[in-house]
């Protein structure tokens, strides 16, 4: 087991090496395609950030009756928070609104009306946090009929809208993804197809003084594993090269959106190493197959 | 026709002698049909026994290839049965076919070996891919190499070599995992005559040595001046086969 191992891998560098303008032109196509699926795994990684970072505006904003006991506010608040639904749940008493309102006022250089009342007309209100915006309608709901609350401000229309924008993108964006994986399959396979069908002498050779077809296969095998290997190491180069001026660029991004350099670096070795290794390994095994059934 | 039954399989061969020799191969009222309709064979009976020469002569289409095919397993035969060395191949699993092949060495007209590799290399992939220890293969390599004369050209690649010189690499391959049978397909086709000749005499002296060797041949010359059994086809029938015969039908 471990001589055919050693043979087969052996063999693979050999076949590779003797082959060197096949094998360096499937090695460029491996390339080309991953960087081409890491480059659009990226960019899916920072879309869906982005509509993650807008879902999480969507939050339930309700006024609360004056006059609201104390007891009665944190009882609301801790059922409020209880709810399954329910990320974070924020008290803006009629101060803090006031203080707010003034703020927003002075920041746009106009005049502070309230100065004129005689008493501070702003209701205290609740600021919910939601887990996932389609939430909006129960926690809705359930504030509706608490009698602590006045009015819930209905952006229902809006948050139904907005669902159905990031639903759609995120849909897209998945499908965008397999078509693009589709095509670096399919082009990878066809490479390796020729790169095998040139050595097509070979393997028939091999058949004639009875190679079994594990003897046949898998120095291939290994050989597009090794191209596999060798094109991902070589887009994770560039790759990184890439990263140093890209994150400079993109560091206001990052601090924005909800997603880590570490997390994608690492996926995306991930990504590049297994369809690179996967890729190789599955276009040798079908292309000699098409030799071995007879 | 001539009354020659084929040699060994009923009770006398063409000298009147009872043949004791065990048989290597046996076609049994093979008929091969392909897809297309056409009867490449039709009807064929054929046993070569261990240690005979065989030419099978005839014009191109006649079945010498289809023959060939069925005697490797690259196609079935559609009727009958062919046995190589005791496994009926239409019987035989296929993860058994490469060790049935293992028995057969093969000779083609053009050579097919490997560009990339290197004389010595080219004999020792026979054994490499059938999973022959490495130890095996240096002492059996050059065995096959000393056989054929090629041992001073054993680093030089397919391209440097003269034509004889690289049918005598494929004899080699064909020879060096000690095979039952050498089949040949018109080994001399591409060569000319006084190279055919050399070719001839290593496949006689291989033949010598215990080898059973089944020759497809269009040259009429080599087959006339030696007098081997010789097997005729034509439009996929056996319509000869005796021993001793020349190319064309005795008079």
């Amino acid at each position: 087991m471990l001589s055919f191992l050693f043979f087969s891998i052996s063999r693979a560098w050999q076949g590779f090496w003797r082959n060197a303008a096949m094998s360096l032109a499937a090695t460029a196509t491996m390339t080309l395609m991953l960087m081409l699926l890491a480059g659009f795994w990226i960019i899916q990684a920072g879309f869906l950030a982005s509509l993650t970072y807008v879902e999480d505006k969507v939050g339930v904003v309700a006024d609360m009756n004056d006059g609201v006991s104390e007891a009665a506010l944190q009882d609301l608040e801790a059922r409020l928070g209880a709810m399954p639904e329910v990320r974070s749940v924020e008290y803006i008493s009629k101060d803090e609104a006031l203080r707010r309102y003034r703020e927003e006022r002075t920041a746009q250089g106009q005049d502070d009306l309230t100065s004129y009342l005689a008493e501070n007309p702003l209701p205290a209100s609740l600021e919910v946090k939601l887990r996932r915006p389609e939430d909006y309608q129960a926690v809705a709901g359930f504030l509706e009929v608490d009698p602590a609350i006045a009015k819930v401000q209905n952006i229902k229309d809006t948050t139904d809208r907005l669902i159905s924008i990031t639903n759609f993108l995120r849909t897209f964006g998945v499908v965008l993804l397999g078509v693009i994986g589709a095509i670096v399959l399919f082009i990878v396979i066809n490479t390796i197809r020729l790169a095998v069908l040139g050595r097509a002498e070979e393997i028939e050779v091999m058949r004639l003084v009875g190679a079994s077809d594990a003897f046949i296969r898998w120095p291939f095998v290994f050989e597009g594993a090794l191209v596999g290997l060798l094109g991902a190491a070589i887009t994770l180069g560039v790759l990184m090269g890439a990263a140093e001026p890209l994150s400079h660029f993109m560091v206001g991004f990052f601090q924005i959106l909800p997603i880590s350099i570490g997390s994608i670096s690492r996926d995306v070795t991930l990504l590049v190493v297994g369809s690179g290794t996967g890729l190789g390994v599955v276009g040798a095994w079908v292309s000699v197959r098409t030799y071995l059934i007879r | 026709m001539e009354p020659g039954f084929p040699a060994g399989l009923s009770a006398a061969n063409g000298y009147g002698v009872v043949d004791t020799r065990r048989p290597v191969l046996v076609l049994n009222d093979v008929t091969k049909t392909y897809p297309n309709g056409r009867d490449a064979l039709k009807d064929v009976d054929l046993v070569v026994p261990e240690g005979d020469f065989v030419f099978l002569v005839g014009a191109s289409g006649a079945g010498k290839s289809t023959l060939m095919k069925l005697l490797i397993r690259d196609e079935l035969a559609t009727q009958g049965t062919v046995t190589l060395d005791g496994d009926d191949m239409a019987r035989l699993p296929r993860r058994k076919v490469p060790i049935v092949r293992r028995k057969i060495g093969i000779v083609f007209q053009d050579f097919k070996l490997l560009p990339t590799k290197t004389v010595r290399e080219n004999i020792a992939f026979a054994l490499e891919v059938t999973g022959t220890p490495r130890r095996k293969i240096g002492p059996a390599v050059a065995r096959a190499l000393a056989l054929v004369g090629l041992t001073a050209q054993a680093d030089q690649y397919p391209k440097q070599l003269s034509g004889g010189e690289q049918q005598r690499t494929a004899i080699a391959r064909a020879l060096v995992h000690d095979p039952k049978i050498v089949i040949a397909d018109e080994p001399t086709g591409n060569l000319d005559p006084l190279i055919s000749w050399e070719i001839l005499q290593l496949l006689l002296r291989i033949n010598e040595l215990g080898v059973t060797v089944l020759m497809a041949t269009h040259d009429a010359d080599i087959v006339t001046a030696l007098r081997k059994r010789v097997v005729a086809l034509e439009e996929g029938r056996v319509i000869r086969d005796e021993i001793g015969g020349g190319y064309h039908r005795a008079g």
